[in-house]
Order: structure tokens, then sequence, then C-alpha cells
């Protein structure tokens, strides 16, 4: 069952009306306690056939009200199964081993399922990356939208049509009150997406986790769904958690960054900064290899800069930092101590012996030699063997 | 003095559309319309546009697994078309396939080995030394270990699937290599892996590419040339600098501008059409099935409705240009180079507000 179903008959399965919403003495626009979501030391375990893995290994975050974390990170990363937690919509076999999601003064991970449910949708929602799998395709979009108000609040079939039109005018659907009546089918990637975006407002959440919500559309698509976000963001000061790959897509809308490597966050900093001056080699590596637009490499058709070998799975992960197999300035040390999350300058935080270094762009104190980078025969990953890349690909 | 290895001339590729009892076909997608293309030896030309703009169609017709509804296909100038069945078989095998999805593209059920070696088991070819060993060869080629052909394609990351895929459509030796979104499915920090292997591959072996994908800075970076697709055809190419650096067609403007750029300063200056709040497309592409009249961008070109020319048909509807809802602008030069062409009744105008060099 995908999370997304699972939600829905969560909601489904809510009495009428039987309990005060938490949202609802919230008038638009009131500023609200900071931070709104708290997420500290986050550990996700999942049961496999090969033993216990670790999805998520000490994850910290928070959210403020009227403002963007932006999330990023590769896939495996543990972006999803975090967010999962907090919904608390994790799979059965997955288990919360430590941590606290504080929203409001209440722990949600300490919540038991139907505790948590309450606050699904009304207080904290999120978006998923595959809108098309989270619209159940033999009911309308209208119908969908309300459900969980009707089931919730009560709301009457006829207050529940006029509340659909409104969220689709919301979230810029053209000709909302034709629109409701149809199916998902007839909706292309970027109304769907739309559309999930205003099934996660129904119930006016105090923050929004949107997971990849625009990976699967065209650049003009994913520009008009990012504009959306933000617009709606800012206007009803909403938290917003926005989980994604591309650290491109985050410039624009995000106030905040987390990076996330090997079900950790490696480096944390408000966006303008991050960008200037990456403290993490992880971040700096990423935004090197990201191909411009602009042309700065017209004509010579230089080699883009690339990270060698791939990201650990959970099952094998590196010693001492997660990330010094592929690290460009790795010492000795990174080989066995972890390296905490430290702070280099004000506001910025670093999983990096070397942060402050790496910060000021300089080789890491201990680096008298530069050239004892690791070799990426040393990675121990599942499948049993690792990236080649011929003629040593590391620029 | 042109040296073209692949040349496509009015290029169409309809699906029929069927309903009913009797499949009747009642109408058509268009999903490739009158494309005209040109691949130099030793080149790269990158072809992009919206989801749906029939660049895989267009893609999977050039490699012989579709065949055109009409128009020409020409290997080093010979028509593939008028070749006998054999003809066509020799020249198909200079033009192979990189497909998007290192995962679903490769049988499970088979070894690297078999996999890689396939090709010459289809088209009966022993190359000189054996098979294994042409196998070892295409692998090392690639960047893989030539012990590991016995291994299976679950056994490898998405970045050595990608590699696997690769050496397989090397294994002909062929001139062409038609990459239909290589990299889309791949991490960030392995995309640039596999993207400078194909840049390695092309210098080592004078490999020419076709290069699909939906990201304009990976294509910036690989390609020599630029075709831009619009539902079925292609509204502007041309050197890959003139078309990034001064588009002139409205829709290639505004997939540029729609490009998210990593730098936060750009959300700061206003009017940057770089992020949202820039040049934002309105709605989604029209289906091919029914494209507009005219120019096939009319419906969504954020120009045409501010030109002095523009004027509604009926109250309420959108204002456009009469030309541009009535005659499709075609393909002629109008950047400062005769090889850059746009299809625009009004390319002329634009001054170039797009991405600054
Ligand atoms: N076998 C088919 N039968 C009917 N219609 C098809 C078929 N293959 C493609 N189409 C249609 O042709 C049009 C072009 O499709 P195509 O797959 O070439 O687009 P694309 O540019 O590769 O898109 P994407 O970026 O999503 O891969 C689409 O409208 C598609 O639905
Ligand atoms: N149901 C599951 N069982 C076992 N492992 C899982 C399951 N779901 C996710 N994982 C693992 O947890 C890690 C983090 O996954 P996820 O959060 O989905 O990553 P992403 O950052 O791509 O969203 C991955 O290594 C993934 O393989
Ligand atoms: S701790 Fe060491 S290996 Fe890890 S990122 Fe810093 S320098 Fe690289
Ligand atoms: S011909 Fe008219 S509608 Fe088409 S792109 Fe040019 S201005 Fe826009
Ligand atoms: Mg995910
Ligand atoms: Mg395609």
């Amino acid at each position: 069952m995908s999370a997304a179903s699972r939600m829905r008959s969560a909601a489904e399965g809510e009495g009428r009306g039987t309990r005060h919403s938490p949202g609802a003495e919230r008038s638009e626009g009131e500023p609200k306690a900071q931070p709104l979501l708290e997420v500290t030391d986050l550990v996700v375990e999942f049961r496999t056939s090969d033993g216990v893995v670790r999805a998520v290994d000490g994850l910290s975050y928070r959210v403020e009200a009227g403002r963007t974390l932006a999330i990023v990170g590769e896939s495996g990363s543990g972006k999803s199964v975090s967010s999962l937690a907090v919904m608390g919509l994790l799979p059965p076999t997955a288990r919360v081993t430590r941590g606290s999601a504080q929203l409001a003064g209440t722990d949600l991970l300490a919540l038991r399922p139907r505790q948590h449910r309450a606050y699904r949708g009304e207080r904290v929602a999120m978006v998923f990356q595959d809108a098309l799998a989270a619209l159940n395709p033999v009911h309308t979009v209208g119908y969908q939208l309300t459900e969980a108000l009707r089931a919730r609040r009560g709301l009457s079939r006829a207050d529940a049509r006029t509340r659909a039109i409104e969220l689709l005018d919301l979230v810029k659907v053209p000709n909302a009150k034709a629109r409701v009546k149809e199916y998902p089918h007839q909706f292309s990637g970027g109304m769907r997406q739309r559309v999930m975006i205003a099934s996660a407002l129904a119930m006016d959440p105090e923050v929004l986790i949107a997971d990849e919500p625009t990976t699967a559309l065209d650049v003009t698509v994913q520009a008009q769904v990012l504009h959306l976000l933000a617009e709606i963001q800012a206007e009803r000061r909403m938290g917003l958690v926005l989980i994604t790959h591309d650290l491109g897509v985050v410039a624009g809308v995000a106030d905040d960054v987390t990076v996330m490597y090997a079900g950790s966050a490696v480096e944390q900093a408000p966006v303008g900064p991050i960008y200037a001056a990456p403290a993490h080699p992880y971040t700096r590596a990423l935004l090197r290899s990201i191909p411009s637009t602009a042309g700065a490499d017209r004509g010579t058709r230089r080699r883009l800069p690339v990270i060698p070998g791939r990201p650990p799975s959970p099952a094998a992960r590196p010693s001492g930092c997660p990330f010094h197999p592929r690290c460009d300035v790795a010492q000795d040390l990174c080989r066995t101590a972890v390296p905490p999350l430290t702070s280099p300058a004000p506001a910025r935080l670093s999983a990096c012996h070397f942060a402050a270094d790496v910060l000021a762009n300089r080789p890491p104190r201990a680096a008298e030699r530069r050239d004892d980078r690791p070799q990426a025969a040393e990675t121990p990953t599942t499948p049993p063997f690792d990236e080649q890349v011929p003629g040593g690909d590391h620029e | 003095m042109s040296d073209a290895v692949l040349q496509v001339r009015e290029l169409v590729k309809h699906y029929p559309v069927r309903r009913g009892l009797l499949r009747r076909s009642v109408a058509a997608v268009k999903a490739v319309d009158g494309v005209s293309l040109t691949l130099e030896r030793g080149r790269t030309l990158g072809l992009v546009g919206e989801s749906g703009s029939g660049k895989s169609t267009l893609a999977r017709v050039l490699v012989g697994i579709e065949t055109p509804t009409s128009g020409q296909v020409l290997v080093d100038g010979e028509d593939v078309s008028t070749l006998s069945r054999a003809g066509r078989k020799q020249l198909r095998r200079d033009v192979q396939m990189v497909f998007q999805d290192p995962y679903t593209s490769l049988n499970p059920r088979m070894s690297v080995g078999e996999i890689v070696g396939e090709p010459f088991a289809i088209h009966g070819i022993d190359p000189a030394g054996g098979r294994r060993a042409a196998v070892g060869e295409l692998l090392e080629l690639v960047g893989l270990d030539p012990d590991h052909t016995s291994r299976y394609p679950h056994q490898f990351s998405g970045g050595q699937r990608q590699r696997i895929g690769i050496a397989r459509a090397l294994a002909l030796r062929p001139k062409v290599l038609v990459c239909d979104e290589p990299v889309s499915a791949l991490d960030v920090s392995v995309q640039g892996q596999v993207i400078n292997l194909l840049e390695d591959l092309q210098e080592e072996l004078g490999l020419s590419y076709l290069f699909v994908a939906h990201d304009l800075g990976v294509v910036r970076h690989i390609a020599h040339d630029v075709a831009v697709m619009y539902l079925g055809r292609i509204v502007e190419q041309g050197p890959e600098q003139p078309v990034y650096d001064t588009a002139r067609h409205p829709y290639t403007q505004a997939l540029l501008s729609a490009v998210p750029v990593p730098d936060p300063a750009v959300r700061a200056t206003a009017g940057a059409a770089a992020q949202p709040g820039g040049l934002v497309l309105e709605g989604d592409p029209p289906s091919p099935v029914d494209p507009p009249s005219g120019c096939p961008f009319h419906t969504r070109c954020w120009l045409a409705p501010t030109l002095p020319e523009a004027r509604s048909d009926a109250p309420g509807s959108r204002p456009v240009p009469t030309v541009c809802a009535t005659e499709t602008p075609a393909l002629v030069p109008h950047g400062d180079a005769a090889t850059h062409v746009a299809a625009c009744h009004f390319a002329r105008e634009l001054a170039a507000p797009g991405v600054e060099s």
C-alpha cells in the first residue's frame, strides 16, 4: 500500500465531527510560535532480510512559520523515510528508535497511531512525489479533495463541493467548477500535483512537507508548481519543508537548506551563504557538479566535475565520516572518527572535521599532502563493486 | 562544408487513435509532425522540449524501432527506406540507442556478458578475437571490470547499468548513438560520470550523438548543436551558443527561463526571468491529436499577446496576432548565424530578454 493510500484510509477511518480541529481557531495570516516543527536526532530503522538497516541516522532540522526549509539529498539519503516518520506513515517494518518531532509542544513521534491521525492533514500535511499513484482513479478529484473534510468536519455534500472548487482555485487549476467533477486521469502531471497540493491544504495545516513535488515534472511545469508553493507558503505563513534532490531547484525558493547524506544532515545553513560558501565538502561537490545553462564551460566543453563512487547503502555505511570514501579532502581522521555537527560560523552547521577550512575554501589544516585522496575501492557498498571511472574521472 | 552522418527530412510519425468495436482509426496522435535535422559527424545534437513533444518518438524512428509515417532518414547520405532489407539492416547497425532507464532496459535474467554480446548474436557477427574478448574490451571501454561478465544487472548500481547499456550499444561499432535521456534516472553525483564517459568515447571513437534530455544544463554541457521541439515540430535549432544565449523563439526563451538557477541572488533581482515569477508559461502543451492552427505555440505564447498586432477573435479570448493563429511559421534564420533558425513570425522582435551569456 502506498503511503498516500494509507493516508487516505486513515482519513476514511476517522469519526465524523467528533473532535474539535486544532487548526480551526487559527485566523489566516496570524503569526505562529517558532519553531513550528523541530525534528531532533531522528533514527529510523528497517527490518530487512539482511538484518536491521538504519535509513535515517540522527537527523535534526527545524522549520519556522513563514519560512521554507529545503532538504536536499541524493536518492536513498533518507528524505522520504524521515518525512513519513514525522507523518506517522512509516510501513510496519520500520521503527523510530530514537529522536523527537516537536510540533507546538507535542512530540509527534511519541503519539499513538490514533492520536497521530488527529495531527495528520490538520496540523502537518504532506505532498507526495508521484501524484498519479497518490490519487484514487475511481473517485472524482472533487470527492478526493474533500474526503477528509467530510469525514472529520462533517461537511455537507454541497459545502464540500464549494470547498473543493475553492481549493482548486487556490492552486490555480483553470475552470475549477467543471474540473472538480473530473477523474485524475483527465489531469496532466502538473495539474495532478496541484490537486495533491490542494488536498494537503484542505485542512489548513501549519506545516506542509512536499516530497520531491516537482521531480516528475517538466521544467516549465516545475516552475509553475514551485511558484505556486512559494506563493501559498507566504500567504499563509506556513512552514514549508521542500524535499528535493536538486540543489538548483531550491536556490530560488528556500530560506534555509539542510543537506542530507547517508541518513543524516551534513550541512545546514541559510540559503544565501550555503551557495556562496559551502561548509561541507559534499555540498561543495554537489554544487560543482550542476551543469549550467549559462554556458560557463562554453567552447572548451570542460569536463564536468564529478563525485567519484556513489552514495552508500544504509546496509553498508562507511566507518568514520560516511562521506570519506568520496571526499576530495578526506584525512586519516575521517576514516575512524564520526564528525560531529559543528558551527564554523554563525548560523552555519557542518558535520565535517574540517568545516572551518572548507568554509574558508582552504585545504584542511591536517593536510600536508593533498595526494592522500582515498581510493574508490574502499567504498563498502552493496551491490558488490564500485563505480569505476575510466582515467580517474574526478576532475 | 558539412559532413552529415545522419539526416532527417520532413519526418512524420502519426499514431492512429482507434475507437469503437471495429477499432476504426478516428484521429491521429501527431507525435512527430515534419521534422528535419542534420547530425554532423563527430558532433552532438541536443534535443530538448517538454514531455510529450515527440523526442522519444523521433529517437525510436531514427534507430528503426518504429517506421515513419512519411519522410526520410539518411545514414551517411543513404536513404534507409529505399534500401533492401539486408542493406537496411546493415545501415541500422550504424545507429544504436541508449535508453533512459538503466533499471528496466536491461534483461534481468541475462548476464552482463550476454547483454553486451547479444548484438553479435543477433547480427551473426564474430568479431576478430572472438565474442568473449570483444565483450571484455567493451566493458573496459566504458570503465567496467571485464571480469564481471558473469554478473547480473541487479548487482550493479544505476550508473554502472547505464555503462552496460552504452557498452551494448557500442558493440557493433556504430557511427551514431541516439541517447534518450541517458542520465535522467541517475543521481546528480553519478550523472557527471556518465556524461564525461560519453564525451571521452566521442573523442576516442569519433562517435556522433543525438542526445535527448530535459535537463537544459546537461544539454548545454554536452551538445554542439541544439534543437528545440514543441508538439512534434522543431521550433528552434542552431549551434549551442546562440540558441542558449540569444534564443529567437519565445518557447525556447520560456524553457530557459524555467530552469532553476543554483544561485539565491537570482531571486533577489526583480524581474530575473530565471525563477518563479519569471517567464512562467501558462498551462500544459495542447494535445498532439488536435494541435492548434497556425503557430502551434500560439495558445501558450507569452510574446504574441504583447504585440501591437494582437487582437482577440471573440470577447475574452486570448489576443494574438492573426498571423500567429492562421499561418504556420517556417523555420528560417533569425540570428547572426545562418545555421541558427527559429519558427516564429516575430522572432526579430525578440531582443533576447532571456538568459545573458
Ligand atoms: N505508441 C504510441 N501510440 C500512441 N501515441 C503515442 C505512442 N508513442 C507516443 N505517443 C504520443 O506521442 C506524443 C510524443 O511522445 P514522446 O514519447 O515521443 O514524447 P517525449 O518528447 O519523448 O516526452 P517525454 O519527455 O515525456 O519522454 C505523446 O503525445 C505521446 O502520448
Ligand atoms: N520499506 C523499506 N524497507 C527497507 N529499506 C527501506 C524501505 N524504505 C526505504 N528504505 C531504505 O531507506 C533508505 C532511505 O530511503 P528514502 O527515505 O526513501 O530515500 P530518499 O532520500 O530517496 O527519499 C534507502 O536506503 C532505502 O533503501
Ligand atoms: S569529515 Fe573528512 S571525509 Fe568527512 S567531509 Fe569532512 S573532510 Fe571529508
Ligand atoms: S509565431 Fe506568434 S504565437 Fe508563434 S511563437 Fe511567434 S509570436 Fe508566438
Ligand atoms: Mg524519496
Ligand atoms: Mg521520452
